[in-house]
């Protein structure tokens, strides 16, 4: 049996909270799905929207001093269009990456937003995709994109020419299950959120299997679909564990570390709501915010109780390391930094 | 296909399955056959089997039902739920409840609460009808659509003390205005946690800023009337549960839900208002259930069981004489044609033309429900029916079709289908459904043009498979395909 490593005690410290229903259009997010920061600190959040508010289907883009900076391209079929997007990532020259869950395609867009090409063809041979459901950068500019019902990771050019691949279906070392999101550390090592097989996979840059951290559960270092991450600089991966409706910390070895279960306060977008809607503020100030709720399942506890993280569905790393973790229920995400 | 059962037999289990499930193949029957027709009932009743799409899929894929805000959302998970389940009495009960405990999201504005209802449904749907009731009463969504929020000691609203009287136990006539008055008292402090915001998020119609928020339960000790009430003849400080006790055992509290059942399972009954003043259309089958219900305890399974065993539930004059409701046409059509595809928008759509034909899942147009009967058919929703029915079965890749394919295949005589023998074979593959002359002769007058479907090579084969799904699609479109 590995011997347990003694961590430095790690607490991370709430921030804020970024964030407002955006389903009649204006500032805000619509059932988001993923998120990528840029190094100016522009913040790209993709929203999937529903049927109802298709014109909020788009990638929105904020700060995380509450900026509200407009949407990229809408809803559709056209070039630089979207109907179910699913994962963002930046390259070394800050074009935007977009892949669409939907329409099997990845979109591109120049670091002013202007679309540049998409390219995609679905199906399982190399170089064709199943459901692109995690896109990241590795240190030679190429894209890794998770291969959500492929079961697999394949890298591509910047121009969406195939490179390699690794991965199959199955729960062995290597395998996967549905795998959702994807994570690279400073050293170029990947990780991959293995959904369906509850646990974190790590390989090296080629695709060799190194590690698999956690099982099925909900006790500490378990995880119920654990759908994104972050790995910081001291190689703690921060993980969406988004089916237990929370974020756990584990160190580089996988041992855990924190847990976050969210504390969401209003933002100032909406303050600016509730100060211009009397009615609702005054209810707001009889409020209580967290209570104990009388159901056992996690996501029905978020659905009830504000503050707490529903769906968690990615962190995202700024500069500094703060770490933005993105709600897909709560058109939001809150920002702890670490102490 | 061999064939060992009898037609009796055949007939009834597909009658069976029709009312009980969502309808089943002429292979589903025959499998239903090896056990028989009361371990059928008894497998129904049970709801043992696990498997329905899984919640996590659906969430990963379709974002909007996780929040499940919004009413086509709602009304896809649904319609996943439905067309996947192996339980599908489960889903029946449900429906059936949804219909007697009407609540609509059209007022909660959040769907999510009337789901969770359903939810309820299928937990206690099937078992005591005390525990259903006092779980209906906790109902965070029940509660706000009755303005129980708003029932205050010393100030009450008499809304859900009304209706849990009138429409959903015992029935008008049953009876006083004072009972009403005094089980709106037992009620009081019933609400939700954050009333205010709840009612004032409700009324205002938005989800901002983050949002809804999804109601619970919250008991106000202090909102409470703790004062003596006399309750259908009893006295005593009388609490929700309290009443709920009372309710149950009156007679008239069985006979209410036997009738209602009636109408759901075996026959169509006048609508609930005429009650008071119209016998029930066979008084010795409302008392058959009425007597299961006291001899177990109220136990709303003990009262299907005795139903679907009973000869007014096995009647021949019973099949085929209920317009099937929407949800039961279009979840029937989508089990059918089988291999419901993750990601689906076939679910939106779906539950979209339930709407379009009347029945909006989630969405009862008043807290009587939806009548059914020939209020489901009018020109526009047989349209929506045709139209519907006949797109489920075009794709001859879905799994249930391919199956159906080669089971009306298997009725080929040397190699050759005669239109006669095709048309036969459908309607013999999808039930067996029987059909009027004119509509067989129709069909047969169709596939006439084809000549004798033959499968002697590959393309022969693929052109034959063509013309059975087409001949699938017209059986579906018949006014026969829409009786139960």
């Amino acid at each position: 049996m590995a011997t347990q490593t003694i961590t430095k005690p790690f607490t991370l410290k709430y921030v804020d909270t970024i964030g407002f229903v955006a389903d009649q259009g204006g500032r805000g997010f619509h059932l988001p799905t993923d998120m990528v920061i840029r190094d100016d600190g522009r913040i790209f959040v993709a929203s999937r929207s529903n049927t109802t508010a298709l014109d909020i289907v788009g990638i929105q883009m904020t700060t995380v001093e509450h900026q509200f900076l407009g949407q990229l391209y809408g809803y559709g079929r056209g070039d630089g269009q979207m109907i179910w997007p699913s994962a963002v990532a930046l390259d070394s020259d800050n074009a935007l990456y977009m892949a669409d869950d939907f329409l099997q395609r990845i979109s591109v867009y120049d670091a002013e937003g202007n679309f540049v090409s998409k390219w995609g063809a679905v199906g399982a041979s190399d170089g064709e995709f199943d459901g692109p459901s995690g896109l990241a950068f590795d240190d030679a500019d190429n894209l890794l994109l998770v291969d959500h019902r492929n079961h697999r990771v394949q890298k591509f050019s910047k121009d969406g020419k195939y490179i390699s691949k690794f991965g199959s279906f199955g729960s062995g070392d290597g395998e996967f299950n549905l795998p959702w999101g994807i994570a690279l550390d400073s050293e170029g090592l990947i990780y991959i959120a293995d959904w369906r097989n509850d646990r974190i996979q790590k390989f090296t840059p080629g695709g060799e299997f190194i590690a698999a951290f956690g099982s099925s559960g909900d006790g500490e270092g378990q995880f119920n679909r654990p759908s994104g991450l972050a790995v910081d600089s001291d190689g703690n991966m921060y993980v969406a564990d988004w089916g237990n409706q929370r974020v756990q910390v584990l160190d580089a070895d996988g041992n855990f570390i924190a847990s976050l279960r969210g504390q969401a306060t209003l933002g100032e977008w909406a303050v600016e709501y509730l100060n211009a809607n009397a009615d609702e503020l005054d209810a707001r100030s009889r409020f209580v915010a967290e209570f104990e709720v009388d159901v056992d399942d996690p996501h029905e506890a978020s659905a009830r109780v504000e503050s707490y993280f529903w769906d968690p569905v990615t962190v995202a790393l700024d500069e500094q390391e703060r770490v933005y973790i993105l709600e897909t229920c709560r058109h939001r995400f809150q920002v702890y930094e670490k102490v | 296909m061999t064939t060992v059962q009898s037609k009796q037999d055949v007939a009834l289990m597909a009658h069976l399955l029709r009312r009980a499930s969502f309808g089943a193949t002429r292979r589903e029957v025959e499998r239903r056959l090896e056990v028989g027709y009361e371990a059928t009932v008894e497998d129904l009743l049970e709801c043992s089997a696990s498997f329905s799409m899984p919640e996590d899929i659906i969430r990963r894929y379709h974002v909007d039902q996780s929040d499940l805000r919004s009413g086509p959302a709602a009304g896809a998970h649904w319609v996943y739920r439905m067309a996947t389940t192996e339980n599908p009495l489960e889903e029946k009960m449900a429906l059936f409840w949804h219909r007697v405990f009407a609540t609509a999201a059209t007022k909660l504005i959040q769907a999510r609460m009337v789901v969770n209802q359903v939810e309820m449904f299928r937990r206690y749907g099937l078992g005591n009808f005390r525990d259903l009731l006092v779980n209906l009463s906790r109902d965070p969504g029940m509660l706000m659509w009755l303005d129980n929020q708003d029932n205050h000691k010393g100030a009450i609203n008499e809304n859900y003390g009304r209706e849990i009287l009138e429409l959903f136990s015992m029935g008008v006539g049953n009876y006083t205005e004072e009972d009403i008055k005094e089980c709106a008292r037992a009620f009081t402090g019933w609400s939700v946690v954050n009333p205010d915001y709840m009612s004032i998020k409700m009324r205002n119609n938005t989800a901002r800023p983050y949002g809804y928020i999804a109601w619970q339960f919250n008991y106000d000790e202090d909102d409470h009337d703790h004062e003596n009430k006399q309750f259908l003849g009893e006295t005593g400080d009388f609490n929700g549960e309290d009443v709920v006790d009372i309710i149950c055992k009156q007679e008239a509290t069985p006979r209410f839900i036997a009738r209602h059942l009636y109408h759901f399972f075996v026959a169509d009954e006048a609508p609930v208002p005429q009650w008071p003043y119209e016998d029930p259309k066979d008084p010795e089958a409302i008392d058959i259930m009425t007597q299961a219900y006291f001899d177990s305890g109220y136990d709303i399974s003990e009262m299907l069981r005795v139903m679907f065993n009973s000869d007014f539930f096995k009647d021949e004059t019973a099949r085929f004489a209920r317009i099937k409701s929407p949800a039961e046409m279009v979840v029937g059509t989508l089990r059918l044609a089988g291999g419901l595809e993750l990601p689906s928008m076939e679910t939106y759509a779906a539950a979209g033309v339930c709407a379009q034909m009347g029945q909006a899942l989630y969405a009862p147009p008043s807290v009587e429900g939806w009548q059914g009967g020939s209020d489901w058919i009018n020109t526009g929703a047989y349209v929506h029916r045709v139209n519907f029915a006949s797109k489920a079965l075009g794709n001859p890749d879905k799994p249930g079709l391919r199956r159906l394919i080669d089971d009306i295949r298997d009725a080929a005589d040397d190699g050759a289908l005669s239109a006669e023998m095709l048309v036969d074979a459908c309607l013999d593959a999808i039930g067996p459904m029987p059909a009027l002359d004119s509509t067989r002769q129709g069909l047969i007058d169709y596939a006439t043009k084809w000549g004798a479907l033959r499968f002697d090579d590959d393309g022969a084969a693929a052109d034959a498979a063509q013309k059975i799904v087409t001949m699938l699609q017209l059986v579906v479109t018949t006014q026969e395909y829409q009786l139960t």
